[in-house]
């Protein structure tokens, strides 16, 4: 990788971890508008069936609890999976179509 | 707008994930022809910032918030609607499987709103608003009906709109919502985030053409283009 896509990278990845140490504390806790539709036309809707249960649920670490550390520390290992994610599986795409070609 | 589990009967989930998983293969085979040591990190960057950014929500009137979505500004970037629908699938699956934010049997659904109608919308009335092109003297330039950030802003907004739109058929088939109340919330909701969508996405391209205008797609544009400016099918050099 060449220095300009490293600093792209590095830079990249401190500003989305910026936006994720700030949004607990700035992010609107109202519904959002699927859910504020919800609210209005069909409330039972919002149960959860329960098929699944996501590890962090609310984008919060259980066992720190309610403070923003829980939410700061679940959106930065939701950022660098993310970021990692994407990287692999481009990664093996543009590996694969090498060998196509 | 991330449609949770239980809003949509599991046979129809079963029919979104279907279509969801055929454009996810049409994704695929796009990114073999087109990834490259240049664009995959912006492609990791983008994933990593749609779902720090996609956590932030701003509050709209009526007591209800939204947030961004991004599948338009990746189109617009790469040029291509299944870059958008690349990385909406793989935030989507880590907000669904390790978040809970959004339903694992309408992950289908939540996918052809936000990343195959929001990257599809996006980019096509993007470049059906602004025709960029690489003139003789190699520079790029841009005709028709609107500016090139009025383009991507409008882009951008018809994307969430639209997105929101086929989200509130997909309730209504379902029962969930009442068809008519139910575009009517939905389109009014997401009419005003979309807002918001579009000052970002406008900001952040903005932002990458004056820090790096050689990875936004339309700056390879091939100088054929040049001739035919009007050209519905702008080459974009794969490697």
């Amino acid at each position: 990788m060449n220095r300009k896509n490293r600093n792209l990278l590095i830079g990249g990845v401190i500003v989305a971890l910026i936006l994720g140490v700030l949004s607990p504390f700035i992010a609107s806790t109202n519904p959002d508008g699927l859910e504020s539709s919800a609210e209005h036309l069909n409330p039972n809707a919002m149960q959860n069936p329960g098929y699944w249960h996501a590890p962090f649920e609310n984008y919060k670490i259980p066992f720190l609890g309610n403070s923003p550390l829980a939410g700061i520390v679940a959106l930065v290992i939701g950022i660098l999976l993310a970021l990692g994610l994407a990287y692999i599986l481009t990664e093996i795409l543009k590996r694969r179509g090498n060998t196509e070609n | 707008m991330h449609i949770p589990d239980g809003f949509i009967p599991l046979w129809q989930c079963l029919i979104y994930w279907i279509i969801a998983i055929i454009f996810l293969i049409m994704a695929f085979r796009w990114g073999r022809k087109n990834l490259n040591e240049k664009n995959i990190p912006l492609m990791a960057v983008l994933a990593a910032g749609i779902f720090a950014i996609m956590t932030i929500n701003i509050p709209i009137p009526f007591g209800s918030s939204g947030h961004m979505v991004g599948a338009a500004m990746v189109a617009i970037i790469f040029m291509s609607p299944w870059a958008a629908v690349m990385i909406i699938a793989l935030v989507l699956i880590v907000e669904g499987l390790v978040f809970g934010d959004g339903g694992i049997t309408t992950m289908g659904a939540n996918l052809i709103n936000m990343g195959v109608c929001g990257g599809f919308v996006g980019y096509y009335t993007w470049k059906a608003l602004y025709k960029p092109y690489k003139g003789s003297d190699g520079v790029v330039a841009g005709s028709g009906i609107l500016s090139k950030w009025w383009s991507i802003g409008v882009a951008s907004w018809l994307a969430i709109f639209l997105s929101a739109i086929l989200a509130a058929l997909e309730l209504g088939w379902a029962g969930t919502f009442p068809l008519g109340l139910g575009l009517l919330f939905m389109g009014g909701y997401h009419a005003m985030i979309g807002i918001f969508e579009a000052i970002i996405t406008v900001i952040v391209i903005s932002s990458l053409e004056k820090i790096r205008p050689d990875l936004l797609s339309w700056n390879k544009l091939k100088r054929a283009e040049a001739d035919n400016p009007n050209s519905d099918n702008p080459e974009v050099p794969s490697k």
